[in-house]
């Protein structure tokens, strides 16, 4: 566990972009979020959308990165890419460690399928081998409080429950290296404070943490090392206070560029 | 694309190594399917028992044949053959309806082809029970040929690995694929011999079973349900099918797996 790492050399990611209309893009071009819109091929006819450009970094046991940076900056495709979804379309990614990508609670959920079902069919899919999953099932079943319910269909859960049900079984893993988007969001107020317990405990017990967020305080809590993405590039990676520090003025400063720029007229169609 | 077989091969053996995940994910859609309903997965058994036998009555005078014979050929045809093209058609979505999994995880996509071999073998299984009663009621002969039904589900099972990690790959770079596949198999179910015999097409016009990969394929699981040995050339059809499909598949599969999530 000591030993993990993750290393990037010059990752670019491009989207092909397909089904899409070349008029209907012509807007889209002028966007001032997301990564870089380009054509290719002969006749310029397919539209492929840079998400990253030529990224470099290592990190290793110990670093708590987090990922900062505006809709569309490439927060997630980088937690995709580190995760092995996407391979990169330029570059590397060298990873030693196992991954544990938490970006859906439960990857596979279906409605129809009751509590334990569920957990059983996800967590699976989460990396857990049957057995580990028995043997977590006392401890989320408390953690949970869910009861009988876990026996219903969870198409009978409301959101909350269902937020509960999901939360249990993806804290319920020993990662090594732990990816999170920050979307895994939490039920109600007293629950929330058991929550946050459980989530830091499981990324006490991971070696690597990165988590991608808009939120600047959630990445003070809990990272020691932060990096800000814009358009697909990594702006500065370094200490959190530094990074945070030149994301707010970056944003100060494109709200200023916004205010004294008249908004372009959106075409009616 | 630069192939990766490394990548490719540790896919596919990871992949159908670890059948507990396809083993439960096959059965958990199988239950999902049926959920609420009282006759659950053999609903498709009956529905499939009911158009065999009407088709068995009614074509059997049709064709001047004995319902005695006519009948099992039919329903057991039936059976084999819903079997071999529902794998084909459910496996045109093999990684389309994954998306979701593709997108969230890294994980052998291999498990996926063999949920979808899988589940469509349990279906077969559930299927097998018009084939007794037709059996047991019209008096099939069973021998040893009827044994051959083992080796005639593993190899469709075996070529429907292949065929649904390459359908899979092309219906979701090119979503035309599905609908095309579904059009071509309904026209082949009255270009394979189906519902008529082989030998009513005559001897000039063999070539038009001979050629067709889904009459052997279909008749390596159907001869042996009907006690009757297949013929050596559909062995050798299903065999070499499996053995070009697999070899041009992942070529394929090395060079484009690592685009499947790209494509979704």
């Amino acid at each position: 566990m000591q030993d993990t790492f993750i290393e990037l050399q010059n990752v670019t990611v491009d989207f092909p972009i397909y089904g899409s209309s070349n008029r209907s893009w012509r807007s889209t071009l002028l966007g001032r979020t997301g990564g870089l819109i380009r054509r290719e091929g002969a006749r310029q006819q397919r539209i492929v959308v840079r998400a990253l450009e030529s990224l470099s970094f290592r990190i290793e046991h110990g670093d708590r990165l987090g990922l900062l940076g505006h809709n569309g900056a490439g927060k997630s495709t980088l937690l995709r890419v580190l995760a092995g979804v996407y391979e990169p379309t330029a570059g590397n990614v060298v990873t030693k460690g196992r991954l544990s990508p938490l970006f859906t609670a439960a990857p596979g959920l279906d409605l129809d399928d009751t509590g334990y079902e569920n957990w059983r069919s996800c967590g699976m899919y989460l990396g857990m081998t049957r057995e580990e999953i028995r043997q977590k099932i006392p401890e989320m079943e408390e953690f949970c409080e869910l009861g009988e319910y876990l026996s219903l269909p969870v198409r009978t859960y409301s959101a909350g429950m269902m937020t509960r049900l999901c939360f249990a079984l993806a804290t319920a893993i020993d990662p090594d290296i732990l990816l999170l988007d920050e979307g895994i969001a939490t039920g109600d107020a007293r629950f929330a404070a058991r929550a946050e317990r459980r989530m830091q405990a499981m990324i006490d017990r991971s070696s690597i943490l990165v988590l991608a967020s808009h939120s600047d305080a959630m990445i003070a809590s809990m990272c020691n090392k932060a990096a800000l993405l814009e358009k697909g590039r990594v702006i500065l990676m370094g200490p959190v206070k530094d990074v945070t520090a030149l994301y707010h003025e970056r944003a100060a400063m494109q709200r200023e560029a916004a205010a004294a720029a008249p908004a372009p007229s959106e075409a009616a169609d | 694309m630069t192939p990766d077989y490394a990548g490719a091969f540790s896919d596919i053996v990871r992949g159908v190594t670890n059948w507990r995940v396809w083993g439960q994910a096959g059965w958990q859609e199988i239950k999902r399917r049926y959920r609420r309903t009282a006759l659950g997965p053999f609903w498709v058994t009956l529905s499939l028992g009911i158009f065999a036998t009407a088709m068995g009555l009614i074509w059997a005078p049709l064709f001047n044949a004995d319902v005695k014979t006519y009948l099992p050929f039919v329903t057991v045809g039936m059976v084999s053959w819903v079997y071999v093209t529902s794998t084909i058609s459910e496996g045109c979505g093999t990684y389309t309806g994954a998306e979701g999994l593709i997108k969230q995880l890294n994980f052998p996509y291999m498990l996926l082809n063999c949920t979808v071999v899988w589940r469509n073998m349990i279906v077969f299984f559930h299927n097998l029970i018009i084939v007794i009663a037709v059996v047991v009621l019209l008096s099939v002969p069973v021998n040893l040929n009827t044994l051959l039904v083992v080796p005639g589900v593993l190899l469709v099972a075996v070529n429907g690995m292949w065929i649904t990690m390459l359908l899979g790959m092309l219906s979701a770079r090119f979503r035309d694929i599905p609908p095309l596949v579904g059009n071509l198999i309904q026209v082949m179910m009255f270009v394979t011999p189906v519902f008529w015999f082989a030998n009513q097409l005559g001897p000039g016009r063999q070539h038009i079973v001979t050629f067709n990969f889904l009459f052997h394929v279909v008749d390596i699981v159907r001869s042996p349900l009907l006690g009757q040995a297949p013929a050596a050339l559909s062995y050798a059809v299903a065999i070499g099918g499996a053995v070009v499909g697999w070899t041009v598949t992942v070529m394929i599969y090395a060079r484009f797996r690592r685009r499947i999530a790209y494509w979704l």
